[in-house]
C-alpha cells in the first residue's frame, strides 16, 4: 500500500484539474460574458474606479456580464492582448494606448468598427462627430474606424507661481514662445557659485515620454514627426526636429537652466513638487497629482511655440480585437458605447484627471460644476483646439526608440543634435524597411 | 489491490530475484528481465511523474517551441512565417544592440558577482560565531534578500532621483555637479549594479556561513597550536575548504546576473541609449516591442546554450572536486 492510494488520489485530482482547465465554460444560456482588458498608466486608484464603472454597467445591462481585467501598463496591455489573440481567446474589448492602433491594424489584430456603426443606423461622420477632432487621427485608419477614444491627454507647461513672483515674473501671463520660456527659465534658475540649487525648467526623457516630448517640441516648431497618412515614414532628420532638439540641448548646455541627462517623468514631477524645478513640461494626466501634492500656487499653460502652437494627444482608445464571435462583438460594442457616452466619459475624467474625449461630457451639469472649481482642468481641454494625433507607425515602439536613444545621447552631451538625428533617421528607416517593401516600394 | 502492492514491495526490495520461467525462450527471457527492471523502478518513475509533467509542460515544451520558433521568420508584416534556418541567429549576432547587451551583461556579471561574493565572504567570516549580536547582524544583512526586486527597484528609483533623491541630498554637499544616476549612460549600469550587490551579498553570505561550519575544528586548532596567524589560517585552511562553496556561489551569481532583470524593467528600460540593456531585456524587446518572435527565440536559444554550457562545466568541476581527495 505504499503508493497506490495516494497515486490514485493524485491522478484523480490532476485529472479533474486538467478537466477544469480544458472545459472552463460549459455554461448554458445566460448573459454574454465579455472581458475588458484595462491598463493603469498612472496610479492604483484607477483600478477601483474601473470596478465601480463596470459594476454599474452590469447592473444596468442584464444581458451582458462584463469583467474588468487589470493588465498592467500600456505596454503590458499590448503584450497580454496579443498573447490572448494568439491563444485564440481574445478579450472582447481593450483600453489600448492610442498610438498602438495602427501597428495592430497592420498586424490584422483589430476589428473594423464600421459595420457596427452602420448597424446602429449611424454614419462614421456622425459617430466620430461626438469626439474632439484632434482625437480622430488615432482612431481612424484607412478611413475606417478602429478605436473609440476613451481617455486622453496633452502635454502642458506647469509653472510654480510662487517662484515666478519671487523672480519678478507675472504667472498670470505665462510664456507663450520659446524665447519667452528661455527667458523665464533663466530668471528662475538659482545658482550658488557653479552649483545650481533651482532649475528653471524640467522636460522628461525616458522611453515613451521622450518620444512624446520630441513630438511636442517638433510640432510647436512647425514640424510633423511622422506621416499621418502612412505608417512607413518618420521625419527625424528635418529642420523642424533639429531646431527642437537643438533648443532642448541649448537649455542644458548653453543656458544651463535644465539639468543634464535624461530625466524620467516621475523624477520631473517630484523635482517640480519639491521646488527643485520651477517649471516643467508634463502630461495633463499628472494634473491631479500636482493638484493634490503641490504646497505652492501653481499655474498651467499651453506649451509655448517657436513657429506655431501645436501639441500631440496622448491617452487610450477602446478597441475590439479581431476574431471575436458575433454575440461577444455585440456585447462589447454595447459596453464601449456606454463607456464613451457623455455621462460616463465625464465621470471617468473627473475620477482620473484625463480629459473626456466626448465633447458632450463638458455640457453635463457635473462637469460644468467641476470646471468651475478647478479652472486648471480647462486649460487641457482648450489646448485640444491646437492638438494633433500622436505618432503611430509600423512598429511604433522600436521606431520611437530609434529616436529616443539618440536624443538621450544629446541630452548627456555625448552627441550633437545634427549627427544624432541623422543616426536616428537611418535606424528608423531600417526598422520601417519591411513595411515599405510591402507597401510604398512594392511596385508593379 | 493487496496482491499488487505486495508484488511492488517485493520488487522494491529485491529486483533481481524475480521468478523467471526456466522453460521460456531466451528472447522472452530478456523481455521479462527488462519488464522486471521497469517494474522495479516504476515507483521511482511514478514519484517523478508529477514534476516531469509540469517540467514538460512549462519548461521542456517551451524550450522546444523556442527551438522551432527560432527557425522561422516573416518576410514582411502580412506574409506568413516561413522556414529560414539559421538566419535569425545570424541576424541576432549581427545586431549591435545584441552585442551591446552581451558586453553590458559581461560587465554586469563580473561587476556584481565579484564584489557581492567578496562582501558575502567578509560578512560570513565576521559573523561566523553565533551569539545575539551576530544573529541580529546576520538578519540585518539578510534583509535585502527578503525585499522583492521590483519593490527594491522602486525604492532605489527615489534614492537615485537626480537633484532631489536621498543619494544626491547627501553626496550633493560634496560634489559641485550632481550625477544623474540613471540618466547618464556612463553611470547607469553601475547604479544598477549597486542594487544587485546590495540585494545579493546577504544571500551569498548564507552559503559561506554554511561552508564555514564544514571547516574541521581540529585542523583549525592544530594550526592555531602550530602558531599560524589569522591570515595563514584563512589562506591555507578556510579558503581551500570553501572552494566548493565558491564554485557554487559563482554559478548562482552568474545565473542571477543573466536571469534577474527586474530592476532594469522598473528603473531604466534598458536606457539611456541602451546603456543598461542586458541580454534578457533585449529578448523581451525583440518579442514585445519589435514583435519579432523569430529573433527573440534565436536570442533565447543563444542565451540558453551559454547558460547550460556554463552550468554543466561548473557542476562537473564541482562533482570532480567533491569526489576527489
Amino acid at each position: 500500500m505504499l503508493f497506490s492510494r495516494r497515486i490514485v488520489l493524485g491522478l484523480a485530482m490532476a485529472g479533474s484539474m486538467a478537466g477544469a482547465l480544458a472545459f472552463p465554460a460549459l455554461a448554458g444560456e445566460g448573459p454574454t460574458e465579455v472581458d475588458l482588458f484595462f491598463p493603469v498608466p498612472v496610479d492604483g486608484k484607477l483600478a477601483r474606479d474601473m470596478g465601480t464603472l463596470i459594476k454599474e454597467f452590469n447592473e444596468t445591462h442584464p444581458d451582458v456580464k462584463a469583467t474588468a481585467v487589470y493588465t498592467g501598463s500600456y505596454d503590458d496591455t499590448l503584450i497580454k492582448t496579443r498573447a490572448a489573440i494568439k491563444a485564440g481567446k481574445p478579450p472582447a474589448a481593450v483600453i489600448m494606448s492610442a498610438n498602438f492602433l495602427l501597428d495592430m491594424q497592420i498586424e490584422n489584430e483589430l476589428t473594423n468598427l464600421d459595420a457596427l456603426i452602420k448597424a446602429d443606423g449611424s454614419t462614421k461622420e456622425q459617430f466620430l462627430g461626438q469626439f474632439f477632432p484632434a482625437l480622430h487621427g488615432n482612431a481612424v485608419i484607412n478611413r475606417s474606424v478602429y478605436g473609440v477614444p476613451f481617455h486622453n491627454s496633452t502635454p502642458l507647461l506647469y509653472i510654480n507661481a510662487d517662484k515666478a513672483k519671487e523672480a519678478g515674473l507675472d504667472p498670470s501671463k505665462p510664456p507663450q514662445t520659446w524665447a519667452e520660456l528661455t527667458d523665464w527659465a533663466k530668471k528662475l534658475t538659482k545658482r550658488e557659485g557653479d552649483k545650481v540649487t533651482q532649475w528653471g525648467i524640467a522636460i522628461p526623457c525616458a522611453y515613451d515620454y521622450c518620444g512624446w516630448m520630441m513630438e511636442t517640441l517638433t510640432m510647436s516648431n512647425g514640424g510633423r514627426y511622422y506621416n499621418e497618412e502612412f505608417g512607413g515614414e518618420v521625419y527625424y532628420d528635418t529642420p523642424s526636429m533639429l531646431g527642437a532638439l537643438s533648443w532642448w540641448n541649448d537649455l542644458i548646455y548653453k543656458h544651463k537652466v535644465h539639468t543634464p541627462g535624461a530625466t524620467p517623468g516621475p523624477a520631473v514631477s517630484t523635482s517640480f513638487i519639491s521646488g527643485n524645478a520651477a517649471m516643467m513640461m508634463l502630461s495633463t494626466g499628472s494634473l491631479t497629482y500636482v493638484r493634490d501634492n503641490a504646497k505652492f500656487a501653481y499655474k498651467v499653460a499651453f506649451i509655448p511655440r517657436n513657429v506655431r502652437n501645436a501639441v500631440p494627444i496622448g491617452g487610450a482608445s477602446l478597441i475590439m480585437p479581431a476574431g471575436l464571435e458575433a454575440d461577444k462583438q455585440k456585447a462589447a460594442w454595447t459596453l464601449i458605447k456606454w463607456m464613451t457616452s457623455p455621462e460616463k466619459s465625464g465621470w471617468w475624467s473627473r475620477a482620473t484627471g484625463y480629459f473626456a474625449p466626448n465633447m458632450a461630457a463638458y455640457k453635463t451639469p457635473e462637469m460644468v460644476e467641476f470646471l468651475g472649481k478647478n479652472p486648471d482642468a480647462k486649460t487641457a481641454v482648450e489646448q485640444l483646439d491646437i492638438a494633433k494625433p500622436w505618432f503611430a507607425t509600423y512598429k511604433t515602439v522600436p521606431v520611437r526608440k530609434n529616436l529616443e536613444d539618440e536624443v538621450m545621447l544629446v541630452l548627456n552631451g555625448k552627441k550633437q543634435p545634427k549627427e544624432a538625428l541623422a543616426a536616428a533617421q537611418k535606424a528608423a528607416d531600417e526598422t520601417l524597411k519591411p513595411y515599405n517593401a510591402e507597401t510604398s516600394l512594392k511596385l508593379p | 489491490m493487496h496482491s499488487i502492492s505486495r508484488r511492488d514491495e517485493m520488487s522494491l526490495a529485491e529486483p533481481a530475484a524475480l521468478p523467471v520461467a526456466t522453460s521460456a525462450a531466451p528472447r522472452l527471457h530478456v523481455l521479462k528481465r527488462v519488464l522486471g527492471r521497469f517494474k522495479a523502478s516504476l515507483p521511482a518513475y511514478l514519484l517523478l511523474l508529477p514534476s516531469l509533467i509540469f517540467l514538460a509542460l512549462f519548461t521542456y515544451g517551451a524550450m522546444g517551441r523556442v527551438l522551432v520558433d527560432a527557425l522561422y521568420q516573416r518576410a514582411s508584416p502580412k506574409a506568413p512565417v516561413r522556414f529560414v534556418g539559421f538566419e535569425n541567429i545570424s541576424a541576432v549576432l549581427a545586431d549591435p544592440a545584441f552585442t551591446g547587451a552581451v558586453v553590458n551583461n559581461l560587465i554586469y556579471t563580473v561587476g556584481t558577482a565579484v564584489p557581492s561574493i567578496a562582501l558575502a565572504l567578509l560578512f560570513a567570516l565576521a559573523l561566523s560565531r553565533t551569539n545575539v549580536v551576530t544573529s541580529a547582524l546576520r538578519a540585518a544583512l539578510f534583509l535585502p534578500v527578503l525585499i522583492p526586486m521590483v519593490a527594491a527597484s522602486a525604492l532605489f528609483l527615489f534614492i537615485f532621483l537626480p537633484n532631489v533623491g536621498l543619494l544626491d541630498y547627501y553626496i550633493g554637499r560634496l560634489l559641485p555637479v550632481l550625477p544623474n544616476w540613471l540618466g547618464d549612460p556612463d553611470i547607469a549600469l553601475y547604479a544598477i549594479m549597486i542594487i544587485t550587490i546590495w540585494k545579493n551579498a546577504g544571500y551569498y553570505m548564507l552559503f559561506f556561513l554554511a561552508g564555514l561550519q564544514a571547516v574541521p575544528e581540529d585542523v583549525m586548532e592544530a594550526a592555531h597550536l602550530d602558531g599560524a596567524g589569522p591570515y595563514r589560517r584563512l589562506r591555507h585552511i578556510i579558503l581551500p575548504e570553501l572552494k566548493p562553496t565558491f564554485l557554487f556561489v559563482t554559478v548562482i551569481a552568474t545565473l542571477n546576473a543573466v536571469t534577474q532583470v527586474d530592476h532594469v524593467f522598473v528603473m531604466t528600460q534598458g536606457g539611456p541609449s541602451n546603456a543598461t540593456n542586458l541580454v534578457l531585456f533585449y529578448i523581451y524587446q525583440q518579442a514585445v516591442e519589435h514583435y519579432d518572435i523569430g529573433k527573440a527565440s534565436a536570442a533565447t536559444l543563444l542565451t540558453l546554450a551559454a547558460l547550460m554550457t556554463l552550468t554543466a562545466l561548473s557542476f562537473r568541476t564541482l562533482a570532480n572536486r567533491e569526489g576527489g581527495p
